[in-house]
């Protein structure tokens, strides 16, 4: 009897699954036909304004490019960039992992108040201890100029206290304090960690963003002036709002984006200083440091320089014969805007995109100090300033 | 291409199934095998070219070997049987463990020989194994060799199961090689077992498995106990769901063709000793040794030093089949000596202690095995068990422990849960009620997850699959 009654329920359960079956293989079939018809009659998109970046475009059919197995992975990527309500997913998504309770998405820390900070990297030590060599031999070999190494910490790490409680993250002043070990006498370093971390709270960070804020890099220029030589720097700023509703590259990779960040910059009060700044990418001189149209665009902290260039070159109408070198990824930008009273002329090198000779650039400037200005996230991994400093 | 992915799923396998489904039946085998082969091509544009080699050996051998056994010719039918296995043997060999030999010898020998070391071929050790089965049992008599070379093709290439299994044995397809029944109610059955696998593979596996990296990131001297414990718990569920959720998706992608491939998995978590372990676990795996290795060199039909012996040579072989590396060698040595013990001395002892103990006395051991199979190198396994029990971490609990605690655990009890047949009784329950509403849940769980895998997959920065490097 019993028996009987297990194998009818057996009989029923396979009547209910397949009858549910269709009906789930039905909604299936519907879903990913209509999604993947959709994806084709859509146009394509070039550059997706949400996660500010290019969106993979349909790979061109060749022998090579197939041998190769880029046009496989080429067409992969298409396929998920270009599907259909794209940022739609993207932002389901992340719902789900914060239900989950994960407050990590994509290598970026979702903290309190809404501060996004990026993970930080493990070093590539090879490439750290090629650099940190590179940059000792080349004050070795120019130790008649005033050299400093700025490295700034990043946000995790001065931040501390708003991450999620817990959170595993790098000690950068172990960091510092083994590079200076590392590193010539000749070069000195320029620690602002306590200068940030005093001022934590008053965003010198942005929110959506990986760099420091122009208040951020205020407190940084407070901290270094002393180490650079500079007698007396300015005090008072007039300070601007130039955009409220910047989103940065933290907001793109994480796809969270429920903060907005403000971007200020800072002009010294009661003094004129004339410049004129010409780039790799721009050889006209125009008069100004910022890049109005950058405000239009998604990236806007390139509002500062325009964003990286190779080369950028400012010279001043001011009196000194200081002659100002610098070897700098993309914090340096907003960073820079506070050093221009105080040189003749600032030359800007960014090794990742420098392919010519240093040396050469440092007498045709005349150069006489050289300041070496990092964020430690970069720095722990870059791997172009070793080779832009090579000896000839 | 791997199943989980946006590229599949919308692109590939409508356009797969749409031609498969309008061929007449005899044309079937001939789709399959060329929607096979490109599929393995898409990724492995140039082994492809060794795939086909294998299909051709095999097949031929198979034809030579029924020739000969009708002629009696018993001694070229074994020349030609041991020449095409050590043929399988020798691609395999040299594709998968030809570095790691030279490495070794290497380290060994006073000159260094110069070598560069081979991208591995995906699948090249499961496809490997579905020849060497059809070959031994032709050899042996069980199936008759196939004359049709697309059905032969269509066997060993058959992308449901060419990249990661299961290990289909040829006796075991043979009558769906020639007839299978196509039918919605299957295809219905088949999107059901896909989309479990694939929010196995993508919700959980993916999910899980990313805590796992950063604490082995973090660095032995960053870890507490705790950390660690729960870093080789997540390990230990994304390997479960990222394979079984794969054969799972294997096995849903099978049923659309018509075919039906054996279980893979039962539920290894609910094991009560780890020799239960191992026959719930790649169950295809464990039963292609038993049966091609185990118990032609004697089983457990033999003296007991001889059996022990046997254990060890089949546990090697499962450590080294999963890839050329001492910590996978070391992984299944490991099993092999738990195995005998649990043989001769620890049976009568684990029948007499309560099931709770039971189950966890099997999970720790399996969590260690992880550990040793998981870490990079054999040092940092060491290091690795080593925090496990506090020595050389950071203490028994520290902050880092609870921000991980908190990130895993609404994963960690869906994953342990699911790791049961608990939701799996639900859901049938579900299914079977006589309410309509319950019904209805019933079919958006589905539609959830199939959702929400798609959110994941259009926004995948992080969707490894672990059995690939095997």
């Amino acid at each position: 009897m019993g028996n009987d009654r297990r194998e009818r329920y057996e009989r029923f359960k396979q009547k209910q699954r397949k009858k549910l079956g269709l009906i789930i293989a039905g909604v299936f079939t519907v879903s990913v036909l209509v999604l993947s018809i959709a994806g084709i009659l859509k146009p394509d998109v070039k550059f997706s304004e949400e996660e500010n970046r290019m969106l993979a475009e349909k790979p061109q059919f060749s022998v090579e490019s197939v041998q190769s197995e880029s046009y496989m992975q080429n067409m992969e990527a298409y396929t998920a960039d270009q599907f259909i309500l794209r940022d739609w997913w993207v932002s389901l998504k992340v719902r789900c992992d914060l239900l989950f309770g994960k407050r990590e998405f994509n290598g970026v820390y979702l903290g309190k108040d809404k501060y996004l900070m990026k993970t930080l990297t493990e070093p590539d030590e090879k490439n750290v201890k090629a650099n940190l060599e590179a940059i000792s031999d080349f004050a070795d070999r120019n130790s008649k100029l005033d050299m400093h190494l700025m490295l700034v910490p990043n946000a995790a790490f001065v931040m501390k206290d708003y991450l999620p409680s817990g959170a595993p993250v790098r000690d950068q002043s172990a960091d510092l304090k083994w590079i200076q070990k590392q590193l010539s006498a000749n070069i000195s370093c320029i620690d602002v960690t306590r200068a940030l971390k005093r001022h934590a709270e008053e965003g010198v960070y942005y929110k959506t963003d990986h760099h420091w804020t122009s208040r951020g890099a205020s407190y940084g220029f407070e901290a270094a002036s002393i180490d650079l030589g500079i007698e007396e720097p300015v005090e008072q700023y007039d300070i601007y709002t130039v955009a409220t509703d910047f989103s940065g590259t933290l907001a793109s990779t994480s796809g969270y984006h429920s903060a907005k960040d403000t971007i200020e910059i800072y002009v010294p009060k009661n003094i004129e200083i004339q410049y004129l700044v010409s780039d790799s990418d721009q050889e006209e001189k125009r008069p100004t440091v910022y890049n109005k149209s950058a405000l239009k665009q998604k990236d806007k902290y390139q509002v500062f320089f325009g964003g990286n260039h190779a080369l950028v070159d400012i010279t001043t109408a001011n009196e000194t014969k200081d002659r100002l070198l610098i070897f700098k990824d993309s914090y340096a930008n907003c960073f820079v805007p506070f050093l221009l009273p105080y040189y003749n002329e600032i030359v800007m090198v960014d090794p990742r995109y420098y392919y010519d000779n240093v040396e050469a650039l440092m007498s045709s400037k005349g150069i006489t100090d050289v300041l070496f200005l990092y964020n430690m996230d970069t720095f722990l991994t870059d791997n172009s300033i070793a080779d832009v400093l090579v000896e000839e | 291409m791997i199943f989980s992915s946006i590229f599949f799923i919308f692109v590939f396998l409508p356009i797969m199934l749409l031609i498969y489904y309008l061929t007449p039946f005899r044309g079937k085998n001939l789709v399959l095998l060329l929607g096979s082969l490109l599929f393995y091509a898409w990724g492995e544009p140039v082994y492809v070219v060794l795939m086909v080699f294998s299909i051709a050996i095999n097949y031929v051998s198979g034809l030579e070997l029924e020739y000969f056994m009708e002629t009696h010719d018993e001694k070229k039918a074994k020349y030609a049987f041991i020449t095409t296995v050590v043929i399988d043997l020798l691609v395999l060999g040299f594709y998968k463990y030809y570095g790691f030999v030279l490495e070794n010898l290497n380290a060994v020998l006073p000159f260094d020989i110069p070598y560069h070391e081979l991208a591995l071929p995906i699948g090249i050790s499961f496809y490997t194994f579905q020849t060497l089965s059809y070959v031994i049992d032709v050899y042996l008599g069980k199936v008759e060799a196939q004359h049709n070379h697309i059905t032969f093709g269509a066997y060993v290439s058959m992308f449901p199961q060419l990249i990661a299994g299961p290990i289909v044995r040829y006796s075991d397809v043979e009558k769906q090689l020639k007839h299978r029944s196509i039918s919605r109610e299957k295809f219905g059955d088949g999107v059901m077992w896909f989309l479990q696998g694939l929010g196995k593979k993508v919700l959980i596996a993916n999910n899980i498995g990313m805590v796992y990296d950063s604490i082995l990131a973090l660095g032995a001297s960053n870890t507490s106990v705790l950390t660690a414990w729960i870093g080789s718990f997540a390990y230990t569920m994304q390997i479960y769901f990222d394979f079984g959720g794969y054969s799972d998706m294997a096995i849903g992608l099978g049923k659309m063709l018509g075919f039906e491939f054996v279980r893979n998995f039962n539920y290894p978590y609910t094991s009560k000793s780890v020799s239960e372990f191992w026959r719930r676990w790649h169950i295809s795996l464990s039963s292609w040794f038993k049966e091609y290795v185990y118990i032609p060199l004697g089983g457990n039909r033999v003296p007991t030093i001889k059996v022990i012996r046997n254990l060890m040579i089949v546990w090697g072989l499962t450590g080294l089949w999963h890839g050329a590396a001492w910590n996978f060698i070391f992984w299944g040595l490991y099993y092999g000596i738990i195995l005998c013990l649990e043989k001769y001395i620890l049976r009568g002892v684990l029948e007499r202690l309560p099931n709770i103990v039971r189950h966890m006395y099997t999970m720790v051991l399996v969590m260690f095995g992880w550990v040793l199979f998981s870490a990079p190198t054999l040092g940092r396994a060491a290091s690795y068990l080593g925090t496990m029990f506090g020595i050389g971490g950071s203490g028994i609990v520290d902050g880092t422990a609870f921000y991980y605690l908190k990130s895993t655990f609404i994963l960690g009890i869906v994953a342990i849960l699911s790791s049961t047949p608990l939701i799996h009784l639900r859901m049938e329950h579900m299914m079977c009620a006589r309410m309509r509403h319950r019904q209805v849940l019933f079919v958006a769980a589905y539609v959830a997850v199939f959702v929400i895998c798609t959110a994941y997959l259009v926004n995948a920065t992080y969707n490894p699959f672990l059995y690939f490097r095997f």
